[in-house]
């Protein structure tokens, strides 16, 4: 299948672009990634695998994803921490009625604030991807852990 | 006597999971017959793990180093070459493949709980549980349930930690900024920690809507130090009574590994495993019932946001038992202290301002790994 170029350039922003802002800590701008009426999930591979709808973080619409960062900039208390995604190649399976479904894959390493580094999760992307115009956003995020026993906790979005 | 699975979890004849008492690996599977089953996954020939998928369906059970084969209830059913070939090698003539099946537990299922042990001379379950935590157990689990997935969650910290933590009534709204904003619990509500008679298992449980806003964050002035936050979708704190009496919230500890949860409408059973002494695993089950509607399920799997590794409210509990392993780890033989809800006997108190059920685990634990004081109170 031949991608528009156009198509694969606004893609390749998005996935890289909503990365940085996770590890920047730029939460309000990784919110803005997403569609108006979006989803975001991440679910423990295990529970994918078997058909179980359980995930880890379950926001079936933007209002509660909006909720969950609030919460966590106000209410959370959770381990000190810097992110950084390494991200691969975004594989474009298809785009139609201008929505792009596109898979990769990620890692994210945790590092404490004293310097130490761990890899905190491995995992996949499974994303619905809106492409108008200039700007792409995600219409559903998909995160499936294959680390889906989690290291002490999960707090900021993967 | 430790709790095991859930009934659910292995639905189907041949179905096996793998699951743990202590450290020790065990199969849990169901028979043909319908039989509930539990072995040490523990080749008897050279000790190898025997069963490498942590779930799966099976009529027999081969270990893969040398093909020993045992039956779903353990005995010892195929050893290739026994007599050896042509007149040579083989097991000696007094080898009894009888002698040699897999290390058996023994069973017990209450409600679709599985209960597992390595001893024959245990309590009666019910005698075991006691009266309390039949009756609220049986609350959560006596009707057929829908199994909705599991959460794991590796902690740094010793497992008795955890266990100290869901039998605290004390911390939840302190640590947890959700319960206390929202009204899940708080130390102003109709609430209590009760134990069984030997203080070994615990229930801690509130009435959300039983304060009032304006007297609770009175209460709490000079906790919460800034503005409390609010929720555009409240669907995630709206509460379907679905029990006789409408508690909102209990957390139910059985000695020694297990919880059993219901937060509002989120159901689940945790069961905790040591990681040697500096580490634990829990494992969440979550389930609904199997008469839930397509919208109950989809509230459970909301209101799961609360719970679990990545739970608005319980992700604190993994920092907090970090924070004390860490810093009690560097120097053992210091205390702390345990008297929230008052010192010497131990009883049920109608408060969440209460550690007692903390000193009952301990009291139970140093009992049984005799190291009680002379004196001490059980």
């Amino acid at each position: 299948m031949i991608i528009d170029p156009l198509v694969r350039g606004l893609v390749d922003d998005l996935l890289t672009r909503s990365a940085m802002l996770i590890d920047r800590d730029d939460l309000d701008g990784w919110l803005d990634c997403f569609e108006a009426e979006s989803r975001y999930i991440v679910m423990p591979r295990d529970n994918r695998d078997r058909g179980f709808p359980a995930a880890l973080i379950h926001c079936d619409n933007k209002v509660r994803l909006r909720d969950r960062i609030v919460c966590l900039r106000h209410a959370n208390k959770f381990n000190p921490h810097y992110d950084r995604h390494i991200v691969s190649a975004g594989h474009i399976r298809s785009v139609a009625d201008g929505i792009a479904a596109v898979e990769l894959s990620f890692l994210v390493a945790q590092t404490t604030k004293t310097g130490v580094s761990s890899l905190f999760c491995a995992g996949l992307y499974e994303d619905r991807i809106r492409v108008a115009g200039p700007s792409a956003k995600f219409v559903e995020r998909l995160a499936v852990l294959d680390t889906f026993s989690v290291p002490t906790l999960l707090a900021t979005p993967v | 006597m430790v709790v095991a699975r859930l009934e659910a979890e292995i639905p189907n004849p041949g179905d096996y999971c793998v699951t743990h008492v202590g450290e020790t690996p065990i199969v849990l599977n169901r028979d043909q017959g319908g039989g509930i089953n539990a072995f040490v996954n523990r080749c008897a020939h050279r000790g190898a793990e025997i069963v490498r998928e942590p779930f799966g369906n099976l009529a027999d059970f081969t270990c893969v180093y040398h093909a020993w084969c045992f039956s779903p209830q353990g005995d010892l059913i195929g050893v290739p070459f026994m007599k050896g070939v042509n007149g040579k090698g083989g097991m000696p003539p007094s080898f009894d493949m009888r002698e040699h099946g897999l290390t058996k537990l023994k069973v017990a299922r209450w409600n679709g709980v599985v209960f597992g042990s390595f001893s024959d001379d245990t309590e009666a379950l019910e005698d075991y549980l006691g009266p309390l935590m039949v009756e609220h157990i049986g609350e959560i689990v006596g009707r057929p349930l829908k199994l909705l997935g599991h959460q794991r969650q590796r902690i740094s910290g010793n497992w008795k930690l955890y266990l100290e933590n869901v039998r605290d009534a004390y911390h939840a709204s302190l640590l947890h900024e959700f319960n206390r904003t929202f009204g899940l619990s708080r130390l102003t509500q109709v609430s209590g920690g009760y134990m069984d008679a030997r203080h070994r298992h615990s229930l801690l449980f509130q009435y959300a809507g039983s304060d009032q806003d304006a007297v609770a964050r009175q209460a709490y002035a000079t906790v919460q130090r800034g503005a409390y936050m609010t929720l555009n979708d409240s669907e995630i704190v709206r509460f379907v009574k679905e029990n006789p009496r409408g508690i909102t919230t209990r957390i139910i500890s059985v000695f020694p590994n297990a919880v059993f949860h219901q937060i509002y409408n989120c159901i689940g059973m945790r069961r905790v495993r040591p990681l040697g002494p500096g580490a634990l695993e829990v494992l969440f089950t979550m389930f609904g019932y199997q008469d839930d509607d397509e919208a109950m399920t989809r509230h459970r799997v909301n209101q799961a946001n609360m719970v679990g590794p990545a739970g608005l409210i319980s992700m604190e509990d993994g920092e907090a038992i970090e924070l004390v392993q860490r810093a009690t780890a560097c120097e053992p033989g210091r205390s702390g202290v345990v008297e929230m809800g008052g010192i010497g006997a131990m009883g049920n108190l109608d408060t969440r301002v209460n550690e007692v059920p903390v000193r009952g685990f301990w009291s139970y634990y140093s009992e049984l790994m005799g190291i009680e004081p002379e004196g001490a109170l059980r």
